[in-house]
């Protein structure tokens, strides 16, 4: 018979709703995480506020995590970092170190949501500075700063009054070899577009950009309001360099709807990095055997139509370690996974009255 | 057909607190919060309108610089784009719920109140229509039929500008038996109309925009309020 416990690597949001549905069908989650706190991304990085809702991402993160932490059928590991894997559905062993101990670990099925990592823009073939100037920042720079309520110059501590985003910095583009969208970014930009105009209203924001991808709702509820209630202006157009001018940062761009080069000056330049696989990511898929796309993400093998079985039976992938995935993705990713885990486990068994 | 050029700030010359001051003054009507939104650039309002088939002009444009609070181009739009607009709306199908053409509206009304010399350039022509409206409550009248004026009205114009009183009344209704004027405007509709054009403002606005037109208006119209019983005076 199957070992019917279902092990889940990686702790972000992906790992946690699938360790609380399967805890809620009364089964039992192995919950590996390589930190000592769960929450991935969004904890690591200190997201200020979440896309689209702009909760507190803290708030939101200890509700959703409440009902699993006391919960007998969640194992959680923490300080625990998967280092091989063997055997087949039904029956993985899964190896370990844990706390500086190697262990092993039993589970008819696997979950992987060991999610992304943000693309770094010092790799990229753009001239923004990214380890020039201090004050070019990314996304998640931008985060702590808003987290903090303290968002001003890095380089000398004041208010900054012009601010401008750059989009699609690590995607969409041929020659870093990320020829995806990283989905998130647009809306990410967006929300804290809103968040400066909250913070120091007398700075103005631009966002300079390919196309502003805001599927669905984030449409009306962060696009909009940006722009007509926050004033953000959305420029159509790329910058292709960053230099410095005195104290301020020149940007070189189109303004393409007005059918005009641009040189502007900034006091902080956010710029919207894009996802990349984990390190986790690339080695679980090593591990387990599973097939990777060009880009290095786990590679789901059904289409639009299932979003979470691999090439290996039993080893099920969820979230951002599949691809660009925002919050939405990832949590009904999970939910997903945790079904077909425990299906792989239970299938053929009679259902006990 | 000139070139629209945005490409640099062409009235360096206007300060920008100036400039803010006509463009608080726009933002300060009261249609604008139901005229603007936010522009996508989707470009429908150009597709709908037809003055941008014929001219170097965009209602996109014009949105998307009211929207991006762009303080030197709205107000090089002001002077060299309103004008250009045939204010028909076609552009109020915008998905955002924007209406350009509104935005002009009051952009020109800003444009006129404030003396811009560009709106008086542009308003210039429409003097005389503009004279007969306000002061004869009526627009193209037929005396304005010239045979050399309007040669395009045809081979018969000589001959009906000739004999145009027995043209006119040859028309069935009564109140088309006029030359002078399009209809016959009663009298105490045309007091009305100068009371209004008094008392909106409007009279304001063609002191700022052509003072020698409001000269001959306010004698006109004086003088016939007199007579009416009326004791006003427009400066």
């Amino acid at each position: 018979m199957a070992n019917q416990n279902i092990l889940i690597i990686g702790g972000g949001v992906a790992g946690i709703e699938a360790a609380k549905g399967i805890a809620d069908l009364g089964y039992k989650a192995i919950l590996v995480e390589k930190r000592d706190r769960l929450g991935g991304n969004p904890d690591e990085q200190q997201y200020a506020a979440l896309t689209p809702d702009l909760r507190d991402t803290q708030e939101a993160l200890d509700e959703m995590m409440a009902p699993m932490l006391n919960n007998p059928n969640v194992d959680i590991r923490y300080n625990t970092l998967v280092t091989g894997a063997s055997g087949s559905a039904g029956n993985f062993k899964v190896k370990a170190i844990s706390a500086g101990k190697e262990v092993e670990m039993e589970a008819g099925a696997v979950i992987v949501a060991t999610g992304f990592t943000h693309f770094d823009p010092g790799r990229e073939t753009q001239k923004y500075g990214y380890y020039e100037h201090d004050d070019v920042l990314t996304l998640t720079d931008a985060e702590k700063l808003l987290k903090a309520h303290k968002f001003v110059r890095p380089s000398n501590g004041e208010v900054p009054k012009r601010i401008c985003f750059i989009q699609c910095v690590g995607s969409r583009d041929r020659q870093i070899g990320n020829e995806y969208c990283s989905k998130v970014c647009c809306g990410i930009s967006s929300k804290q577009a809103i968040e400066v105009r909250q913070q120091v209203p007398g700075c103005k924001v631009f966002i300079f950009y390919i196309d502003m991808r805001m599927y669905g709702y984030w449409e009306n509820e962060i696009y909009w309001p940006a722009q007509e209630k926050y004033k953000v202006n959305y420029v159509k157009g790329m910058a292709t360099e960053i230099v410095k001018r005195g104290d301020k940062l020149l940007v070189k761009g189109e303004d393409t709807t007005m059918r005009r080069p641009m040189e502007v000056e900034m006091d902080m330049v956010i710029l919207a990095v894009g996802m990349e696989p984990s390190e986790g990511t690339k080695l679980m898929a090593e591990y387990f055997g599973l097939k990777q796309n060009k880009y290095n993400f786990i590679e789901t093998t059904g289409g639009p139509l299932d979003t979470v079985s691999t090439n290996v039976p039993g080893v099920f992938a969820a979230g951002a370690c599949t691809g660009p995935a925002d919050l939405e993705d990832s949590v009904s990713a999970a939910g997903l996974a945790a079904m077909k885990a425990l299906a792989s486990v239970r299938k053929s068994q009679p259902v006990l009255a | 057909m000139t070139a629209l050029d945005i490409s640099v700030n062409k009235y360096s010359d206007v300060s920008y607190e100036e400039k803010e001051r006509l463009f608080e003054e726009a933002k300060a009507d009261g249609r604008w919060d139901h005229i603007l939104y936010g522009c996508y650039e989707c470009g429908i309002c150009v597709a709908a309108c037809p003055s941008a088939r014929f001219y170097d002009f965009s209602p996109r444009l014009i949105a998307q610089a009211v929207s991006r609070e762009d303080v030197d181009l709205v107000y090089t739009l002001m002077n060299d784009s309103v004008w250009d607009c045939s204010q028909c709306f076609s552009c109020d199908r915008c998905p955002r719920q924007n209406s350009p053409g509104q935005i002009i509206t009051v952009l020109r009304e800003v444009a006129v109140r404030n003396g811009l010399q560009t709106a008086k350039q542009a308003l210039e022509g429409y003097g005389r229509i503009i004279y007969k409206i306000m002061s004869t409550g009526s627009q193209v009248s037929p005396d304005m039929l010239q045979p050399d004026a309007f040669p395009d009205w045809g081979k018969h114009v000589h001959e009906i500008s000739e004999n145009l009183d027995v043209w006119r009344k040859a028309l069935p209704p009564e109140t088309l038996h006029t030359i002078e004027t399009g209809w016959k405007v009663d009298e105490k509709t045309i007091i009305e109309l100068y009371l209004i054009w008094h008392m909106t403002g409007v009279m304001d606005l063609i002191e700022g925009i052509d003072e020698g037109l409001f000269m001959i208006l306010v004698d006109v119209m004086e003088e016939r309020l007199e007579e009416a019983g009326y004791d006003v005076t427009f400066d």
